[in-house]
């Protein structure tokens, strides 16, 4: 099965075609879930601005609202409101001035959402049962943790590692087979499971997006398998439905059409949502499910993830959120290198073991212990997941034991050995020669102002990677736009 | 009529370059076109292969 593992939100939107959003946006809650998470400020002050237009605008009129030097921030929010199929331009011709308006769908659904009004229910029907008075905010948050705590303990200790949970805890099996399908852990040679680099980068992402990855690797999985009845068109819709739904209150089952009453037990499994043993009508959202379209960014990349995880404990700050960090807390402090690149973590984080695992080679664990070493190869496999010397040496510093801060103060020398920091960035330096971009190269352009024009146009929707004007040859990491860009410029000759 | 194909974009030093030249010049299977001193763009399907070639190399 071949799924993108580092799928993100966007980008599976963005494969969608016309037709899925005319669908996805006659939900008024669909609605104002793209609109909260998918766009810019700029795209979302254009929305509410045109929300309650009666007719068109020109593009000109929309250029009016904004200062020259932003034009470029302009392009991109509209090429992002025409790649949600947000707005509508009408194409350019000779006798009329280029029109912009909201598709009527999602203008419809949007006032709805802003407005109240109609009975689409679509924010979910509180549940008119007695609450158990058990199930209150920390419960929900307690289970739901332990579940998700469950899915990366899944990942992580496929590191080469027997977790310290036994064979029958863990995730579901569906969602072990979800994690091998989406190719986060894969079955080496000799039967066990492995982490792989789109694990790692999962790993190191942020609960938000590490939920999102896990819910679009399902939607592709179900997608692909047309057996299982669901739609996912539908399924994505219900998600953005569970994330405005609000946390500790109970909802009532028995409202939802039943491909939806099918989706709740692996809902269940992932955490999302919680059903009582003994009140199967009911179902509780949690928080990773009313947190799903909050929060900008959607995406942390691997460097991203070492960053940050370096950052929280040099503040050392103990994650208040959900699931920082593994969910055990990183304490500061639990790193010991040697000048022989012997390192040594006094750590049971299993997310702390796996960052380490990242750039160093562990060979032994303890109970309360890994103990590795630096090597070459173990640099440039780290290297290969796209974190930098400098990171791995800001990780190193910001964790390193008490003891390793007492010796240097006593003999007056830098916390880490210097000569490890000057190898670890040898070692970069030796592989970092070749930077690779993929996306399409455009040449063979009839005149200098098509090619001049299309470049522009790339540069401006923020996809151009390189342009030589001399040899007419530019280099763009997505194709689709400029694609339509040059149709269009062919119909208006 | 311009033409888009798919590729991967390639920047290195120019003696990098050089090596994967070089390496294409026994096939001529993996430079789609050779930019300029810094750059090349390559078969994305023989991106993994070029970089163990050139890690053969180094060693």
């Amino acid at each position: 099965m071949s799924i993108n593992p580092s799928l993100s939100l966007a980008e599976y939107l963005e494969r969608l075609p016309g037709t899925t959003f005319k669908k996805l946006y006659q939900q008024p809650s669909t609605t104002f879930a793209i609109f909260r998470r998918m766009l810019p400020h700029l795209a979302k002050t254009f929305v509410m601005r045109m929300l309650f237009l009666p007719h068109p605008m020109t593009l000109a009129d929309l250029d009016a609202w904004v200062k020259p030097e932003a034009k470029r921030k302009k392009d991109q929010s509209l090429s992002i409101l025409r790649s949600l199929h947000i707005v509508q331009i009408s194409a350019p011709s000779k006798e009329k001035p280029q029109e912009i308006q909201l598709m009527s769908n999602f203008k419809r659904s949007l006032r709805l959402a802003l407005t109240g009004g109609g009975n689409h229910n679509s924010f979910g029907v509180p549940s008119s049962l007695m609450v158990p008075p058990e199930i209150d905010l920390p419960f929900l948050d307690r289970y739901a943790r332990k579940k998700w705590e469950d899915v990366l303990h899944f990942v992580v200790s496929s590191v080469g590692y027997k977790s310290s949970l036994g064979e029958g805890s863990g995730p579901n099996k569906g969602v072990k087979e979800l994690l091998i399908a989406g190719q986060l852990v894969d079955r080496r040679p000799n039967g066990s499971l492995g982490i792989t680099q789109a694990g790692f980068t999962f790993l190191l992402q942020e609960a938000n997006a590490q939920v999102w990855t896990l819910l679009l690797l399902w939607l592709e999985v179900l997608g692909n398998n047309k057996s299982s009845g669901l739609d996912p068109v539908d399924m994505l819709s219900f998600l953005f439905m569970l994330a405005s739904l609000e946390l500790g209150r109970a909802y009532d089952t028995n409202a939802l059409t039943e491909e939806r009453r099918n989706m709740l037990p692996s809902l269940v499994d992932f955490g999302l949502i919680y059903i009582p043993q003994h009140k199967r009508s009911m179902f509780f959202p949690t928080r990773l499910a009313t947190t799903l379209t909050s929060g900008g960014n959607s995406l942390r990349t691997i460097s991203e993830g070492v960053a940050a995880a370096t950052q929280s404990a040099q503040t050392s700050q103990q994650s208040l959120g959900l699931l920082g960090g593994g969910g055990t807390g990183e304490q500061a402090g639990s790193v010991v290198i040697e000048t022989n690149y012997r390192l040594y973590a006094y750590t049971q984080s299993a997310l702390q073991i796996a960052v380490l695992a990242l750039f160093a080679k562990l060979n032994m664990r303890f109970p309360d212990m890994v103990a590795g070493r630096l090597s070459r190869a173990s640099i440039r496999q780290a290297i290969n997941f796209g974190i930098t010397a400098d990171q791995i040496i800001s990780y190193l510093s910001a964790h390193a034991h008490e003891q390793m801060h007492r010796t240097a103060a006593l003999t007056n020398k830098p916390v880490l050995p210097p000569t490890v920091v000057d190898q670890i960035r040898l070692w970069q330096l030796e592989n970092e020669r070749m930077k690779t971009t993929s996306g399409f190269l455009f040449r063979d352009f009839t005149d200098d102002k098509d090619y001049l024009d299309t470049a522009r146009f790339s540069e401006e929707i923020g996809v151009l990677v390189w342009r030589n004007d001399n040899t007419r040859m530019f280099f763009a990491n997505k194709h689709e736009q400029i694609k339509d860009f040059l149709k269009s410029r062919k119909k208006a000759e | 009529m311009p033409r888009a194909i798919r590729g991967v974009l390639i920047e290195c030093d120019p003696s990098i370059k050089s090596i994967i030249v070089n390496i294409d010049s026994v096939n001529h299977d993996f430079i789609i076109e050779d930019l300029d001193e810094e750059r090349v763009v390559v078969k994305e399907n023989m991106v993994q292969l070029l970089k163990q070639k050139l890690e053969d190399v180094r060693l």
